[in-house]
């Protein structure tokens, strides 16, 4: 059967998880990928009709905790704030969301 | 006296009969690194001011004659993607170069309050992607019984360090594998507890529904004094379970245990000098009158598919937050005009090694419109029934006992062009976390390369193991 995975796919991937690929490494990538999917055909030939998915290996149900700050994750913010590599005013700066269209 | 290569209740012993300080035991450590580092490659870096001010502070608390922890002065090693407050913590990757810990993982803290002492973080796959610590952005790290081999991965650095003595025990992460193959490699005790019996908080999330702190240690009993030291319930962990982790040791106990022999893992492509060693073990277990029973786990060959797909799918949810902003920068944004898309595209195409890469692309790809239900939704279904094997195998057995790879530790280089064949290197530890279950990895024999067997657990039954483990490694120790 053909593989779901093709260039243009992998060009959409790419744009949807905010990852460049080279295109020098875009052909073996893809080739992985085929062979990874192959793989996974076999999955098809077992038979999970009204099987519960599995979504997480917790036994836990509905852990809650007291909804109140505390000066423990204050202090682990402050020192990731410290560390944002551009910031200003304690915000994290970033590069401008649209093209600058005053040209 | 030899410092390097004691376990932690002989380091304790010649701690409080004086034979040495903490101070000086940390010395020796560093010493034995700065020795032989240079050729294996463990450490990424070691902590050295944090290491001697935990080891002054131990020795402070005994002249002063306070209570004195199992753990106090121990030196320990530090798996990178494991977080200890104001410390470097990269897991392996570029794109957390620069990034210092805000804080200190639970399992960490609670070391740090036994009196533990931290020698360095460890290498690693990068974010814990790999079977070999070759996927390390910064450097490879050599299997410390052949040079010429992987340590396997990815606490790789962990496993190398406790097998070449450069600390007395190891912390590191298991996904799929990622202490219990390793551990195997090295020829040392890889223990991957329940999942949610250790805090994950403070680990960097990989898969957060398979991933597990662990530790690495040169014996069983080793293994159950760290693990009752990291384990319980934590508040910063909705996952992590409160339960009487009752690990003491008792022989008599033991003997009443039934063992399982899963005959989906004893199969053709298993290496012949890695089915020798584990019948090797085997029989010894057996001529200790254990007993033992064939069973089965039919849906075992299907494990790899069913982690190949839920693993990236989580893989590329938590790798979202690496974008080039908030932690390291990769690109230089002055050198050319960026928009925010360009940015991300660049930083994280740059930052993220190629292993990395492919995880998060697939995890994309099986997470997406049109393939969710024939992929994701479909391999959460197969992880319900591989769990459901092994339910109905420990209606009958207490243990399972497996190899831990189908190979020894193979060549530097061997396997980094296909990635199939490095996937495949894990099929026998994989079900345990999609199942969620205690696992341990122990050197089924002590000459040539090592190899490991593997003994899995009913959940939060790390006692039932651990203690066959240990009756096992005493009756070796006898004979």
């Amino acid at each position: 059967m053909p593989t779901p995975i093709d260039e243009k796919t992998l060009k959409r991937l790419e744009e949807l998880a905010r990852i460049e690929i080279k295109s020098d490494a875009e052909n073996k990538l893809l080739k992985d990928l085929q062979k990874i999917l192959e793989y996974f055909e076999e999955l098809k030939t077992i038979d999970t009709e009204n099987v519960e998915p599995m979504a997480g290996g917790t036994v836990e149900t509905n852990v809650f905790r007291e909804d109140k700050p505390s000066d423990k994750r204050q202090t682990a913010s402050d020192r990731l704030i410290e560390q944002f590599p551009e910031k200003e005013n304690g915000f994290l700066k970033v590069p401008a969301v649209f093209e600058n269209n005053n040209e | 006296m030899e410092i390097n290569n004691l376990t932690i209740g002989k380091f304790h012993e010649g701690l409080l009969k004086k034979q040495f300080s903490a101070f000086e035991a940390t010395e020796a450590f560093f010493n034995r690194i700065g020795e032989k580092d240079g050729e294996i490659g463990a450490y990424l870096r070691l902590t050295k001011d944090l290491a001697f001010s935990q080891a002054k502070k131990a020795d402070a608390d005994i002249a002063e004659g306070k209570k004195t922890g199992i753990l106090a002065g121990v030196p320990l090693a530090i798996k990178d993607n494991i977080l200890i407050e104001g410390e470097p913590a990269t897991a392996a990757s570029k794109i957390l170069a620069n990034y210092r810990a805000a804080y200190d993982a639970t399992a960490v803290k609670k070391l740090k309050d036994g009196g533990a002492v931290f020698l360095g973080k460890t290498n690693m796959d990068e974010f814990a992607m790999g079977s070999s610590t070759e996927n390390s952005a910064f450097k490879i790290t050599k299997n410390p019984r052949d040079l010429e081999r992987v340590p396997g991965g990815s606490s790789g650095g962990s496993a190398a360090a406790v097998a070449a003595d450069m600390c007395v025990a190891a912390l590191g992460s298991d996904t799929g594998g990622s202490i219990r193959q390793p551990a195997g490699f090295c020829g040392v005790v890889g223990l991957k507890p329940t999942y949610g019996s250790v805090s994950r908080h403070g680990l960097i999330a990989m898969a957060s529904s398979l991933d597990q702190i662990g530790t690495l240690t040169k014996t069983v009993e080793d293994a159950s004094i760290l693990f009752k030291a990291i384990a319980g319930k934590d508040e910063m962990d909705a996952t992590s379970v409160n339960y009487q982790s009752q690990v003491d040791y008792r022989p008599e106990n033991v003997k009443k245990l039934k063992i399982g022999l899963p005959k989906e893992y004893f199969i053709e492509g298993t290496d012949k000098n890695v089915l020798a060693a584990i019948n090797g073990a085997i029989e010894n277990l057996k001529s200790l009158k254990m007993e033992f029973k064939e069973i089965s786990l039919p849906r075992t060959k299907y494990a790899l598919s069913c982690y190949y797909i839920i693993m990236p799918a989580e893989v590329s949810a938590n790798l979202a937050r690496f974008d080039g902003i908030r932690y390291s920068r990769i690109t230089n944004h002055e050198s050319r005009i960026m928009n925010l898309m360009d940015s991300y595209l660049k930083n994280r195409g740059e930052g993220f090694g190629k292993e990395v890469k492919r995880r998060i692309i697939l995890g994309t790809f099986v997470l997406s419109s049109g393939y969710y239900d024939a992929y994701y939704a479909k391999a959460q279904k197969v992880r319900r029934l591989i769990k459901e094997d092994f339910d109905r195998a420990f209606e009958d057995v207490d243990a399972i006992l497996t190899p831990v790879s189908p190979t020894t530790a193979f060549k530097i280089g061997e396997k980094t062009d296909d990635p199939l064949a490095m996937y495949l290197s894990d099929i026998f530890t994989i079900p345990v976390n999609l199942a969620g279950l205690p696992a341990l990895s122990l050197p089924a024999k002590t000459d040539g390369l090592p190899v490991g067997f593997q003994l899995i657990g009913k959940p939060f039954r790390e006692a039932d193991i651990l203690g066959i483990g240990r009756f096992f490694e005493e009756s070796g120790r006898k004979s």
